[in-house]
């Protein structure tokens, strides 16, 4: 059949009319579907395909007990419960539920803030937990919502708190291994693309979804050995409180790995409310950050370095005057007069005399002089074998890397190395100490101090981390000796409050400040440093007390401490006596 | 084109209507439908197809909400899972121990004896 119109007929007008509005519908779908296709199918993703974020868990922080690692910081569920004032019926009751059930997390005018019918949202709790926040839903109020987050809980309150850091209001770390390890334990969040209903509920249609799990924070355990960390808090806490000095600090350190099994430090801080430390100070972890000039625990490695290179012996003598000459200048052995004229360099280390140090560093020279050869010797020990005055790397925060000048430097003269002989004239860290003195007692080995001591894999199983390989400060012998000397000293002096049947050894420090670019004898920080253990040293403990305008001695101070603590370890570590 | 067999092939009847591209059965029905009733038929298939297509998408999403609500039993197991552990080591934690009516019934040791193989 073939359709005919005629020319002027009305159906003829009308097929023409019907196919142009035809054309002109063709003409706008073309250049909305093919020319437009990109900005409306962009509109309509932006409309139907959510992106949403899995976020990934913050690692966990472990502690040893023994050798199983116990929870140090964890985290938590906590919810937020906020109010839409323009939706809220009954406010009385709303106010006696979230008073009734969420208690002191409830804010205080909670009145006023239901009563602020401007406003969409109104917090009226905050940090309550998942089973307070399933009791208020139940009470089915309406204008009532919940908002859930992550906070760090902390099981054993303040412990090792310094070491620890914590995680501010952003979710970083702040401060120790929080701060120090932040992208390890952080992880990485997962991202989820997908087609959504209304109520966003992923729906599998679709071809552009993406589903990439979140990588959860590593969970380190650490080497700190909780009980160790307790004892050594609260022996720190009697000492304080005994010799009434306002700062303390104590490291315990196994020798034969460098593993620090102890940080403490007073005063310290609740890493759960660091939001009310009024002093920022409190935050820093002194055992790394503050470093000090050591004082007379450096005549340990001064000994070593004479003995190792071959100039004295322990039994080696020389005339104590009671002071010495250095380049013109008087240096005083500083603890009186006693054991004048010839003695052995084991006395001058039972007694703590700076003229014998000073005669090992003249003996490294010419025999009377502390000669660049002796300086550059003395310089070579201390900074390139026993790393003192450089970073360590161990994983805390604000580490500082002290200062050991060079013999090359103007200041670093025969005079500045008499000092630094008994230990003054240079600034180290507790740690940089405490790990040179486990490398003496250690047989020479030194072994990088960490705190690290492995991780949880996903499974839950600790995977401890090898130990790194030990570098070598002084040869066995040497060894062998300086931590005779130290014990004979300990014997000398403070033996009789040590266990029976164990081998202790130990130093005084007693070091004068810095005040205003003077030494000043009227502030002075005591510490001890010393080891202890059965045939092997099994421990290095490390005590140091300080105060504005306080006179601190290193034996009377600090070595209570470290005789509580050493007594302790022995029972904690169930070393058998010897013989 | 004209073609033309050879004068070799000798094959069946069937082959032979093979070779001249003809239906080997034939079959005539009597319903006659127009294209008005094709049409419809086509339809009536598209039709039938989208249905199908939409009961199986219906079916997928059906699956989505089954996923998502195991998803949130599973993140909610999580939640008291990790709640427990927090109680737990609170529970175990040093301080509680120490401050426990067992610790506190306890005396410390007098003396360690120790035997030499």
């Amino acid at each position: 059949m073939k359709l005919e119109l005629q020319k002027g007929s009305r159906s003829r007008t009308l097929a023409v009319l019907v196919l142009g509005i035809m054309a002109i519908f063709v003409v706008r779908l073309f250049y909305l579907q093919i020319i437009q296709h990109g900005y409306y199918s962009g509109l309509a993703d932006n409309e139907q395909i959510k992106r949403l974020t899995i976020p990934a868990k913050r690692g966990l922080i472990y502690a040893l007990d023994g050798n199983k690692p116990v929870q140090l910081v964890m985290n938590e569920t906590v919810y937020t419960v906020f109010a839409d004032p323009q939706t809220t019926k009954d406010d009385s009751t709303i106010i006696d539920v979230i008073r009734r059930i969420a208690g002191g997390n409830a804010r205080s005018d909670l009145q006023g803030l239901l009563g602020k019918k401007d406003s969409r949202y109104q917090i009226l709790a905050t940090k309550i937990t998942r089973t307070q926040a399933d009791k208020i839903k139940q009470e089915g109020l309406k204008g009532i919502g919940f908002q859930q987050e992550s906070q760090r809980v902390y099981p054993e309150g303040s412990l090792a708190a310094q070491t620890l850091g914590f995680v501010d209001f952003s979710g970083n770390g702040q401060y120790g291994v929080e701060g120090k390890l932040n992208n390890r334990l952080l992880g990485h969040d997962g991202l989820l693309q997908s087609v959504t209903d209304v109520s966003d509920v992923p729906l599998t249609i679709g071809n552009r979804n993406i589903n990439k799990p979140a990588v959860n924070g590593d969970n380190i355990v650490l080497s700190l050995d909780r009980n160790v960390q307790s004892y050594a808090e609260q022996a720190l806490a009697a000492g304080l409180k005994r010799t009434r000095a306002t700062n303390g600090s104590v490291i315990v350190m196994d020798p034969a790995t460098g593993k620090v099994m102890a940080m403490a430090n007073l005063p310290s801080f609740d890493p759960a409310n660091f939001g009310q430390v009024q002093n920022a100070a409190d935050f820093n972890n002194p055992t790394v950050a503050a470093p000090y000039e050591p004082g007379s625990d450096m005549k340990t490695l001064t000994m070593a370095v004479g003995i190792d290179k071959g100039v004295v012996t322990p039994t080696a003598t020389y005339n104590n005057l009671g002071y010495m000459n250095v380049d013109g200048i008087t240096v005083l052995n500083g603890v009186g007069l006693g054991n004048l004229g010839v003695i052995t360099l084991q006395t001058a280390m039972n007694y703590s005399l700076n003229s014998g140090f000073i005669t090992v560093a003249e003996r490294l020279g010419d025999g009377s002089n502390i000669t660049l050869q002796a300086r550059n010797t003395m310089y070579d020990y201390f900074y390139n074998k026993f790393k003192l005055g450089q970073v360590s790397g161990i994983q805390v925060t604000g580490e500082a890397p002290g200062t050991v000048i060079p013999p090359t430097s103007p200041q670093g003269n025969a005079v500045r190395y008499s000092n630094m002989a008994f230990g003054q004239g240079l600034d180290v860290t507790m740690l940089q100490m405490s790990a040179a003195f486990s490398s003496i007692v250690n047989g020479g080995q030194y072994h990088v101090p960490t705190i690290l001591a492995g991780v949880l894999n996903t499974n839950g199983v600790y995977i401890p981390q090898s130990t790194a390989a030990a570098q070598t400060t002084v040869s066995r012998s040497t060894a062998d000796q300086v931590r005779e000397m130290t014990h004979v000293a300990r014997g000398t002096l403070f033996g009789r409050n040590d266990t029976p049947g164990y081998e202790v050894g130990g130093k005084t420090g007693t070091s004068q400040t810095l005040i205003d670019g003077n030494y000043n004898n009227s502030q002075t920080v005591g510490t001890y440093l010393g080891y202890g253990g059965d045939s092997t040293p099994r421990y290095v403990i490390m005590v140091q007390v300080s105060g504005k305008n306080m006179t601190l001695e290193g034996g009377r101070d600090a070595g209570p401490i470290f005789t509580d603590l050493s007594n302790w370890m022995i029972d904690y570590l169930k070393l058998q006596p010897k013989g | 084109m004209s073609y033309q067999r050879t004068s070799q092939y000798s094959g069946s009847r069937r082959q032979q209507n093979w070779s001249r591209n003809q239906n080997t059965v034939a079959f005539i029905s009597s319903v006659k439908l127009g294209p008005v009733a094709h049409t419809v038929l086509v339809a009536l298939m598209i039709t039938v197809l989208g249905l199908i297509y939409l009961t199986q998408a219906t079916r997928a999403t059906s699956y989505d909400y089954e996923a998502q609500k195991i998803d949130s039993q599973i993140a909610d197991l999580n939640t008291k899972k990790s709640d427990l552990e927090v109680e737990n080591a609170r529970l175990t934690a040093l301080e509680t121990v120490k401050n426990s009516s067992v610790a506190r019934e306890m005396t410390t040791a007098s003396g360690t004896a120790y035997v030499h193989e």
